[in-house]
């Protein structure tokens, strides 16, 4: 594509490989979200592979058994983790192969004999822990990584998407348009965000997809404000001067001049909008304003955590992780910032 | 230049009647509001009293209904209610509250003094560390103490401060036992002597201002940095250096005045943070400040105490941003307001 193959995105692009700690966070920071699409297949109560009597079973993924199909005399679906020890003791050739974590973001595991939160232990096979609820603290970071990494994500694309339609229409049309959408962002961006999405989300229990417009609805105004500053520079250039001395039309000096060249820089701003994401997201999770109760969230796990202080493991892993996913994006944001704008200080002395 | 600064505190009207009205709306559009919170206590309390068997019943009459929505204006269409509530506001009336039946204004100005505790001392740490701070990173950049310094920079960087708020009360209280768990003084504060007094409530602020702190730290220091490394490869630095002036010298001389611009500008900003505070950090530490009692009164939908203070809220946001552009001004003659292009 024409914005990819220009001499200066791939400058950029060099200039990005060169900062090495940027780039191997943006490694890093794409493996872990992409094994976390595949959470599934790290932490779960079912198995990868269950092999009875010379058959291979898939339950992960496809249609539920029942304990029948295992020589076992129930309906429903068995324990994985102990038919695997059965199949062991029996030594009859039967085996089950479970993820690395065998334990399901949603499942209850109560320990006989004591309360949860249980601590990490690798016998249980929690190394994280459990919650108060006696759910594999591990599992729920992964489901829970997922989860704000999507709704960050979708709502980087939304605000973006009306951003810089509104932005490039304030910038390119002017006039009273323009005048009527600085009025309202400058309503909008003054309205303390967070507080009014409580207001809403206290009278009604938001999903994941109200929440997210919800959010939406109040996060637009950056990337219009951006949009609307960089489409008037970028008009009142030359080149688009004349492309209207030849004749082109409005809708194709905006798409084929105006959004190429203006829409690069918006990348600079990414890995903020992210960061932001998970942090809004993580924060109403905390307040119990966020996505509603079972879903694994890294807010909800917090909030255990400062309920129960002496289970120190639930603050600790949160944080941990909430630092090594930050911190990476954060480094991916320098490293493209530097990338777009590499400052050559001078020093005289 | 006055007339610019007339101009921008004549626009402050406008948004913040937008501001208002929408949050108003809000509050108005979605049900559970405190009309529906009284009848489901009433029916609870009905319930509790039927041994009784008084009162015929729980719920309340069609009449008491109608009365509570006109104690509380809910009989009226959106608007006119707003107006009648925006004209409370210009007399300084912001109603009573729907859970304690005090009027809003006492219970806010009951919450000033600790919140305004909290902010002007982290704005006051906040300029006092973050500007030397600034300053030497920029003018040793690349040396071994600007490398220290950023890791911790970055660290409050990437972190929210609620997130560091929470670390440090599970380590520090929660764990150790070093600090207290939370709230603003001992429960025996008036039985101590004034030294311990203070002692007492710098004891339990130490781990909410660092919390404070951290927000602030990484941007402000990163901007004073950054500001001065500009500065440092100005012209005028060089001729500062080619007539023989030290680094130190030319940088107090010359280039820390242009460089404070960035950071002014930021004041303005601080100043919702000085009396609203931050409600994250409020509720980790249970602070009793402006804060939490927003955030109780969003869960108690409690709407005279909430709009309250997004009054007060929105008004020093709106106040901040002019007074951050008078700092501007005052700290950079160069700059003049509302002449001509931007």
């Amino acid at each position: 594509m024409n914005l990819l193959r220009n001499p200066v995105a791939q400058k950029r692009w060099q200039r990005f490989k060169q900062s090495r700690r940027g780039y191997i966070s943006a490694w890093l920071l794409l493996v872990l979200t992409t094994l976390s699409f595949g959470a599934e297949l790290l932490a779960n109560h079912r198995p990868l592979l269950v092999s009875y009597q010379g058959e291979l079973y898939f339950p992960t993924f496809g249609a539920q058994h029942s304990g029948k199909d295992f020589g076992l005399d129930i309906d429903y679906e068995p324990n994985y983790r102990e038919l695997q020890a059965q199949f062991r003791d029996a030594d009859e050739g039967n085996w089950v192969l479970m993820p690395p974590i065998p334990y399901g973001p949603l499942e209850n595991d109560l320990i006989a004999g004591d309360f949860p939160p249980h601590a990490p232990s690798l016998t249980t096979r929690h190394y994280l822990g459990t919650d108060t609820s006696g759910r594999d603290v591990l599992a729920r970071l992964i489901y829970g990584f997922r989860t704000a990494m999507l709704f960050s994500l979708v709502l980087l694309v939304f605000n973006y998407a009306i951003g810089v339609a509104i932005g490039c229409m304030m910038g390119y049309l002017g006039g009273a348009f323009d005048l009527f959408f600085q009025r309202i962002i400058e309503i909008w961006s003054n309205v303390p965000f967070l507080y009014v999405i409580m207001i809403v989300a206290s009278i009604i229990t938001p999903g994941f997809w109200t929440l997210l417009f919800i959010m939406a609805f109040f996060g637009w105004t950056a990337m219009t404000w951006y949009m609307r500053t960089a489409t008037y520079k970028e008009a009142s250039r030359d080149y688009v001067m004349a492309a209207r001395a030849l004749g082109a039309s409005g809708s194709r000096i905006v798409f084929r001049h105006i959004l190429p060249n203006s829409v690069s820089t918006l990348i600079t701003f990414v890995p903020f909008s992210v960061a932001s994401g998970i942090t809004a997201l993580t924060a109403l999770d905390y307040l119990g304003f966020g996505l509603p109760a079972p879903t694994p969230s890294w807010g909800e796990l917090l909030k255990q955590g400062t309920e129960n202080m002496e289970s120190l493991w639930l603050v600790g892993s949160v944080v941990v992780a909430m630092t090594l996913i930050l911190m990476l994006v954060a480094y991916v944001g320098e490293a493209i910032r530097d990338a777009y704008d590499p400052r050559k200080f001078s020093f005289y002395e | 230049m006055l007339g610019y600064f007339v101009r921008r505190g004549l626009l402050i009207i406008p948004t913040f009647i937008g501001i208002t009205l929408l949050v108003f709306s809000i509050t108005r559009v979605v049900p559970g509001g405190p009309i529906e919170r009284m009848m489901t206590q009433a029916q609870l309390g009905g319930e509790a009293g039927s041994l009784h068997r008084s009162e015929g019943g729980g719920t309340l009459s069609d009449e008491q209904l109608e009365e509570l929505k006109r104690y509380y204006g809910f009989d009226k269409p959106l608007l006119s209610s707003y107006a009648i509530w925006l004209k409370q506001v210009l007399r300084f009336d912001l109603g009573l509250s729907t859970r304690y039946q005090d009027p809003v204004w006492d219970i806010i100005k009951e919450r000033f003094p600790v919140s305004v505790f909290y902010g002007v001392t982290t704005l006051v740490l906040t300029y006092l560390v973050c500007i030397p701070l600034g300053l030497l990173k920029g003018m040793f950049h690349g040396s071994r103490f600007d490398n220290l310094s950023s890791a911790v920079v970055f660290l409050g960087y990437a972190l929210p401060s609620y997130v560091i708020g929470i670390a440090l009360i599970s380590v520090f209280a929660g764990y150790y036992d070093w600090f207290p768990l939370g709230g603003f003084v001992s429960d025996n504060f008036e039985e101590l002597s004034p030294l311990a007094k203070a002692k007492d409530v710098f004891h339990h602020a130490a781990l909410p201002l660092i919390a404070y702190l951290a927000g602030s730290f990484a941007v402000t220091t990163l901007m004073m940095k950054n500001a001065l490394m500009d500065n440092l490869s100005a012209d005028y630095m060089r001729t500062a250096a080619a007539k023989g002036l030290s680094l130190g010298k030319s940088v107090r001389r010359h280039a820390l005045r242009n460089s404070l611009i960035p950071v002014a500008t930021s004041f303005g900003n601080n100043i919702s943070l000085l009396i609203g505070g931050s409600f994250l950090i409020e509720t980790i530490f249970n602070i009793d400040g402006i804060g939490l009692l927003g955030y109780e009164a969003i869960i108690e939908r409690d709407y005279p105490i909430v709009m309250g203070i997004l009054v007060i809220s929105s008004l020093l946001y709106l106040i901040g941003n002019i007074l951050s552009d008078i700092c501007v001004a005052i700290v950079d003659p160069r700059i003049r307001f509302g002449g001509g292009s931007r």
